[in-house]
């Protein structure tokens, strides 16, 4: 029976919430309605709950983004995702980018206790880090994959380099980065590794998907944005040294193309 | 509720489906349709079965009659596909059931799943042939030196059969998932909506369709923007909308161009400033759209609202229903568990005067727009003796609980009703829970 936040821990790395958080994160953060001003306050006391419900907001800001990352990376292999909870994840994910940038340029005294104003989260090259190059984009497949959709997965090109994770003090910015982190480390694994404890003999529809997603986070994208025009594997269009995970050999490739004609 | 003879209570009538709380995956109820003239009901399901229930209407002449829905029919319409090219399931799972006018004896429907739709004919038979010259009753071959007369076969009864047969398959024109199929009133043409598209459809054709909305942005990083439903007028076949996921209905005239991607009319309303939030868009998303069946207003759902256009009024609906505004303040929560994408269907009773629509918790709201009266129902094993009368249910906002309140922190958010629908000339009404069918009438007074 699912009831609304009661002792769903908050998702991410264990990190349990306190009970009922997101509902007094819920009751706080009321949208921008204009708060009622009781006369007999002080000045100060208003400005005291100004920054309790600018804080407020900012810990549902970052709520949001951490869900809205999380269900974006979430997927079932062999499921194709459903396109408008995709959008509508995405649309959401680039306002709360949009507000933070905006944040960060605006008014001196907002209360920006929570995000770093130099974090990295804001640099123009940080965005280039989270930027993932499909085999079917690097290839100049026009209708392929947009880079800046995701950016919340990093490129290729930075899986190996560790420096590309700059040390985050904002929890805004560990939310990405934990993302960043998750999905680089799947595209370190050898493909045997991962294929090691799996019986493949019931799920041999699903080799090709648990096998790219290994190699890539390639297929990940494909889900989100399916295009008709889209070659579905191309482990041969391998663009540099962060592809090589994904490249599979030939015999590897034909073993499993016969289990699916077969099957 | 009062209706213009007085006060219109619902009375329990029938439930179908499995009685106990473990529901199989493919038992869940995913489409529910009346036909034109009530007498069938179809619904469709995870499992990519179709049944069909039949309405018996039992001492019609007596002023209080019940009427009965039954099995009719049941198939298996669509099944498990796999995509080869790009390694995916294609759910067997009905989105859509839509029955055509009856033209002759069989009655046909069409249904689809994310990719192919089929239009199925239903058919009775209750009679055979007997006395084949050539053939015996069984099906042996008579030797034709036997034979020394002809005779003509005659047909005989029997027990009444319902057949189901596929008579058009009109598959791969849709790359993305379908989410709506609506019948022209031309009877000869359909249209079939996924995100990005909408194609135009011959119903006796099956190789080819016109496509006659494209949103498909050229680079798809441009992409913010899905269609969410699409429904043709019930009387002009040159007219159709279409709802987004950022909360528009656009209106489109077949007549002006082959490519509808330039609307006739843009339905919107503009976002009230104090209401805005994080989750403002995706609350906004159109789940439903429905013209009411006189043509001259259309209903849209979204998450929190059920709203009522004005087809000559662009810029705001004629009306506003709350469904479950005390929802408002826990849409962080429901978007953690996701409840927040899940699409609400509406739909009109018989002469336009009442709207319907799911919740939570198995409960369904009506909304009386004549009489500015909306009441909550619930559906329940518990509510359900023969011709019980439902009782109004009322969910407590705040402050102090009154007895046979529910609280919101209370409400099953598992239980929810997606997919209502309304008998169209009388009173009666189909309500999907998970994985049963209830059906209800009014109590003739």
């Amino acid at each position: 029976m699912t009831r609304l936040s009661k002792d769903t821990s908050m998702l991410g790395r264990g990190v349990k919430r306190k009970r009922s958080c997101l509902e007094e994160l819920d009751a706080e953060v009321l949208p921008d309605a204009p708060r009622k001003v009781d006369k007999k306050q002080d000045v100060d006391g208003d400005r005291d709950r100004g920054d309790r419900s600018d804080m407020s907001r900012l810990q549902q800001r970052q709520v949001v983004l951490s869900l809205c990352l999380k269900k974006l990376q979430d997927y079932q292999a062999g499921m194709e995702l459903s396109l408008r909870r995709s959008v509508l994840l995405v649309n959401t994910l680039r306002q709360i980018q949009d507000e933070m940038q905006s944040d960060r340029t605006g008014s001196p005294d907002l209360h920006l206790h929570s995000i770093n104003p130099d974090s990295c989260l804001l640099r123009d090259d940080f965005r280039e880090d989270l930027l993932v190059t499909c085999p079917g984009c690097a290839v100049g497949n026009a209708e392929g994959l947009s880079p800046s959709l995701f950016p919340e997965f990093p490129s290729q090109e930075a899986n190996g380099s560790s420096e590309q994770h700059k040390p985050l003090s904002s929890p805004s910015c560990s939310a990405v980065s934990d993302a960043t982190n998750a999905t680089g480390y799947l595209s370190d694994l050898a493909l045997d590794d991962i294929f090691e404890d799996i019986d493949t003999s019931m799920y041999e529809t699903s080799d090709l998907p648990s096998a790219c997603a290994a190699g890539s986070l390639w297929p990940i994208s494909v889900s989100l944005w399916p295009d008709e025009n889209m070659k579905p594997f191309c482990p041969t269009h391998a663009s540099g040294g962060g592809l090589q995970s994904c490249l599979m050999d030939l015999n590897e490739l034909d073993h499993i193309i016969e289990i699916l004609v077969k099957s | 509720m009062a209706g213009p003879g007085g006060d219109m209570q619902w009375c329990f009538s029938q439930v179908k489906g499995a009685i106990d709380d473990d529901v199989a995956e493919a038992d869940i109820i995913s489409t529910v349709e009346f036909n034109h003239t009530g007498e069938l009901l179809a619904t469709g399901d995870k499992g990519g079965r179709v049944v069909i229930f039949q309405q018996e209407i039992e001492n019609k002449n007596q002023p209080q009659f019940r009427s009965e829905y039954n099995v009719y029919s049941t198939f298996q319409s669509h099944e498990p596909e796999f995509d080869y090219l790009k390694s995916l399931e294609i759910e067997e799972k009905i989105n859509k059931i839509r029955w055509l006018p009856q033209k002759n004896a069989a009655q046909f429907l069409l249904s689809t799943n994310d990719k192919t739709i089929k239009l199925w004919k239903i058919s009775e038979r209750d009679k055979r042939p007997e006395g084949y010259n050539l053939k015996e009753d069984d099906g042996r071959y008579k030797d034709p030196n036997s034979i020394t007369s002809l005779q003509v076969p005659v047909l005989i009864p029997m027990d009444l059969m319902v057949e189901a047969s596929p008579r058009r398959v009109f598959a791969n024109a849709h790359t993305y998932h379908i989410n709506s199929v609506s019948v022209n009133s031309d009877n000869e043409t359909y249209l079939s909506a996924d995100d990005l598209r909408i194609n135009l459809w011959h119903l006796e054709i099956t190789d080819r369709s016109f496509n006659i909305v494209d949103i498909k942005p050229a680079n798809m990083e441009e992409l913010t923007e899905v269609i969410t439903a699409a429904e043709f007028h019930p009387h002009q076949c040159n007219t159709f909308v279409y709802s987004s996921s950022k909360g528009t209905i656009r209106l489109c005239d077949m007549r002006a161009s082959a490519l509808c991607d330039k609307h006739s009319k843009l339905f919107e309303e503009p976002e009230n400033p104090s209401n805005r939030s994080f989750f403002s868009e995706i609350i906004s998303s159109i789940s439903d759209v429905k013209f009411s069946h006189n043509g001259r207003y259309m209903m849209t759902r979204d998450y929190l609202s059920v709203k009522i256009w004005d087809l000559n009024m662009e810029n705001r609906p004629v009306e506003t229903y709350q469904v479950h505004e005390y929802l408002r303040s826990k849409l962080c929560s429901l978007y953690e568990n996701d409840c927040i994408f899940d699409k609400f269907e509406c739909c009109w009773n018989g002469n336009d005067s009442v709207v319907m629509t799911g919740s939570y918790n198995n409960f369904f709201r009506m909304f009386d727009r004549g009489h500015r009266r909306d009441i909550t129902l619930e559906a329940s094993r518990e509510n359900s003796k023969p011709m019980q009368v439902l009782k109004p249910r009322k969910v407590c906002t705040g402050g102090k609980r009154k007895k046979d309140e529910i609280s919101v922190d209370s409400l099953d958010f598992n239980k929810k009703i997606l997919h209502t629908a309304w008998h169209p000339q009388d009173n009666i009404i189909a309500v999907a829970t998970t994985n049963n069918l209830y059906i209800f009438q009014d109590k003739v007074n």
